[in-house]
């Protein structure tokens, strides 16, 4: 309707209003419990030992070893995901072969796979990449595939009525047609990457901030966990609400 | 389902508008103005008009579906407050339910109108036979066309027995051929059953085929601007088409359409500009 | 926003049942996929036999299927087996049992209120893949080191699927659908159990799907970070003390578990919806 342009921007604003405000309203409760609780950390405890934590070089280097192990993780799950599941989108035999035992290996928990893969990669950075990528590789080899399923065959009739080649089909066809559903893949390998990577570092590993998570449980210091938790959700959703805004400008 | 026991209602429409909350600020958007007509009891009328004019707005304010800003709408002399079981009316998206079998939706209404089961079940195989579609009781939306989807919406409509029928563009999205077929159907049931009827179409010459009377009404603000009666024989069949006077009558809305279409046109594309 | 806008949710069930392609599913398709993945499964197991066997690998890392058969058949039919399922399959059941009626309400509720659904949609979508199970360690401080700091936050990620596809599967019902139901009455009850919902089942199968796996993905999770007892309890248990068969064996369960469950929803689903996207 041509009536309706002058709308959205207005509702927009109201709702991020709306959506900061669940955010302050989540602080005050949490504030609120922390009075209630002695387990609970103050929110100002909580970001005084973020601010310290991010001054102290150690645990920088924790922070970088776990967002480099999650960035490798992102850009094998992402290409390797991506592959595979332009693979299965495009060939319907292997669909029917190897359809059911992705939906299998999609339920499972990965997590269960951990002592599998820490004696094949070793400790460090090995196995850490390894379980990112088993987390985030499935959102992006099950959205690609399902996305080159659907694209509408009149594309592909259009892509060999100008006879486009492969690459051309690929680059002006393809990926143009399935960015709504590779961009959601990738917003969750994203977070499913670092999740991923972290949930490793709870157990064997010698460094990252899984481990100070850990550490500061088992060390009773709930002010230091809960700001390394915090940390890495912030990360983790600002990522995921950047390519979110991006997927629905797509769209 | 005969003639003799469908109850039988007029339209009076009393001076309608209606007003839509425009979203931007430049006031209301007046979509329905100064309707004043009336159809006679079992009478069938077709409101033609182009895009946008307003004639679905005036058919959802007769079926309760939307309250008019003024004026007044009554019903066998009774005032529309809200949808009436007596008032049947068929949409032109698809509103099959897919995941009911024909029989199930034609017979959803009686469900909700707490129809004992027996005449339920009595009803709706009436209105399958009446519509065409016996042998396809068992058969699901998705396994039948476009044009027996809408069939199954008759059906589902008669099924409740109304005594006025609102038909908003019913065949709007079928090709031609069934669309013909489908209207065809319509007179030769409202030939059987005798509702009071309204059709909402974009077609003239579906409009001058189906009905008694046709009004051809304005781009926004929406009022009629030709009421025409059609005195072609009550038993015509589409070879009615090829006579000079169904010409003369489509000649004859045509041009009263004619501006008023380039008129809404124009609208259109300066509010989008 | 547009009727077919797919989201996340539905996106991430592989194939949503609402964007089904057109055209009946060939009737071999179904008995090829269950042969090849048969075949994959055995052509897996032959490879890990004779890896293991033939010395490719130290015999700890991946135990002969040969050995983990048995070994599996073993530990179910024992005795100290059985509290540990219990546990876990009672978390199971009790997360999806709370998550499903929790999404359903909430969707349904967003629905009812789309400016409250929107005010919360950015942090449903960035939480429900992201760090959940970061959050175990502050529900054991918060419950305690028991099932419900399990069942609460496998609850919880059950929920988000679930309640976000409820919501765009009512938002994608067709506007006539709802145009039908006030022009004969039906009640809102009724337009909400006998046109709505129905209308959204694609949805919402889908999210019952997604929300089944993460309830179980997340109840083995936390058990296998933190908990004392259950299944994921016993894999950690297990490796740390150099079992590798016997937590094979347990992998095994829970792998049997996902399949089972995967199967049954998949089913449920394909005989609900038989004819209506036929």
């Amino acid at each position: 309707m041509s009536l309706t342009a002058a709308r959205p921007a207005r509702g927009d604003a109201r709702i991020l209003i709306g959506s900061v405000g669940v955010a302050v309203a989540a602080a005050i409760v949490w504030e609120i419990a922390s009075h209630l609780s002695f387990v609970i950390p103050k929110p100002l405890a909580t970001l005084g030992a973020l601010g310290r934590d991010l001054t102290d070089p150690r645990y920088l280097a924790d922070l970088r070893e776990t967002l480099l192990a999650a960035l490798g993780a992102f850009a094998v799950a992402t290409f390797g995901g991506g592959l595979v599941g332009l693979g299965l989108g495009l060939s319907k035999v292997a669909r029917v072969v190897f359809g059911p035992f992705i939906t299998v290996l999609n339920g499972v928990p990965k997590i269960v796979l951990y002592p599998v893969l820490l004696p094949v990669f070793h400790l460090g950075y090995g196995s850490k990449i390894v379980m990112g990528v088993l987390f985030g590789l499935f959102p992006v080899l099950i959205n690609v595939a399902t996305g080159v399923r659907e694209i509408p065959d009149v594309y592909w009739r259009l892509a060999r009525s100008v006879r486009a080649n492969r690459w051309q089909t690929l680059t002006h066809i393809l990926l143009p047609a399935i960015r709504g559903p590779l961009l959601t893949g990738l917003r969750l390998a994203v977070s499913l990457s670092l999740v991923g990577v972290v949930l490793s570092e709870f157990f064997a590993t010698k460094r990252g901030l899984g481990r100070v998570v850990l550490q500061s449980y088992s060390g009773g210091d709930y002010a230091d966990m809960m700001s390394t938790i915090l940390l890495l959700i912030a990360i983790s959703f600002v990522l995921s609400l950047l390519l979110w805004r991006l997927e629905r400008r797509v769209r | 389902m005969t003639g003799e026991d469908a109850p039988a209602g007029g339209v009076a429409l009393a001076d309608v508008r209606v007003e839509f909350a425009a979203r931007d600020s430049d006031g209301p958007v007046v979509a329905v103005d100064g309707v004043t007509q009336e159809i006679p009891a079992r009478g069938f009328v077709s409101v033609v008009g182009p895009s946008g004019c307003g004639k679905s707005t005036l058919l959802s304010v007769i079926a309760g579906l939307r309250t008019a800003t003024s004026g007044k709408v009554e019903i066998g002399g009774r005032t529309v407050s809200g949808p009436d079981r007596d008032v049947g009316v068929m949409f032109q998206e698809d509103s099959t339910l897919p995941w009911k079998n024909v029989t199930d939706n034609v017979r959803f209404p009686l469900q909700i109108a707490h129809v004992s089961r027996t005449e339920q079940a009595e009803r709706a195989q009436d209105a399958i036979d009446l519509v065409g579609l016996g042998g396809f009781e068992r058969r699901y939306p998705a396994e039948l066309s476009g044009g027996m989807r809408q069939r199954v919406a008759l059906a589902r409509t008669l099924a409740m027995r109304p005594s006025v029928l609102l038909m908003d563009e019913p065949f709007a999205a079928l090709d031609q051929q069934t669309r013909l077929l489908l209207g065809a159907e319509v007179r030769r049931i409202w030939g059987e059953t005798h509702q009071t009827v309204l059709f909402v179409t974009h077609d003239i010459s579906e409009a001058i085929l189906l009905s008694q009377q046709v009004w051809v009404m304005s781009y926004r603000p929406g009022t009629i601007i030709d009421v025409v009666d059609v005195d072609l024989p009550e038993d015509r069949d589409s070879a009615v088409v090829a006579t000079p006077r169904f010409n003369e009558l489509q000649n004859r809305i045509w041009e009263s359409l004619r501006t008023e279409s380039m008129r809404g046109f124009a609208q259109e594309n300066q509010v989008r500009a | 926003m547009s009727v077919r806008a797919p989201e996340a949710a539905s996106r991430t069930a592989g194939r949503a049942a609402a964007r089904r392609p057109r055209g009946r599913r060939r009737p071999g398709s179904g008995l090829a996929s269950a042969g090849a993945t048969v075949a994959l499964i055995v052509i897996a197991g032959v490879v890990a036999e004779a890896g293991a066997r033939g010395g490719w690998w130290a015999p700890d890392v991946l135990p002969a299927p040969s050995d983990i058969l048995p070994a599996t058949a073993q530990i179910v039919g024992s005795a100290e087996f059985w509290p540990d399922a219990v546990r876990t399959g009672m978390e199971l059941v009790l997360s999806c049992v709370f998550g499903v009626a929790a999404g359903l309400l909430v969707g349904l509720g967003f629905w009812k209120a789309p400016g409250v659904g929107r005010v919360f949609e950015p942090y449903l979508v960035s939480f429900y893949a992201v760090p959940l199970v970061l959050f175990y360690p502050i529900s054991i401080v918060l419950i305690g080191i028991n099932q419900w700091s399990v069942i609460v936050l496998a609850s919880v990620m059950t929920a988000i699927p679930m309640t976000l596809n409820t919501w765009m599967g009512l938002r994608a019902v067709p506007p006539v659908y709802l145009k039908l139901a006030a022009s004969i009455r039906c009640s809102r009850a009724q337009t909400l159990f006998r046109v709505a919902l129905p209308a959204a089942a694609p949805y919402v199968f889908a999210g019952l799907r997604l929300g089944v796996v993460y309830a179980l993905i997340g109840t083995v999770a936390m058990e296998f970070t933190t908990a004392q007892a259950g299944l994921g309890y016993q894999i950690r248990y297990l490796y740390e003390s150099f079992d590798a068969v016997g937590m094979y064996a347990y992998i095994l369960v829970i792998v049997a578990i996902s399949v089972l469950l995967t199967a049954v929803l998949e089913i449920a689903e394909r005989l609900l919806m038989r004819r209506r996207n036929a």
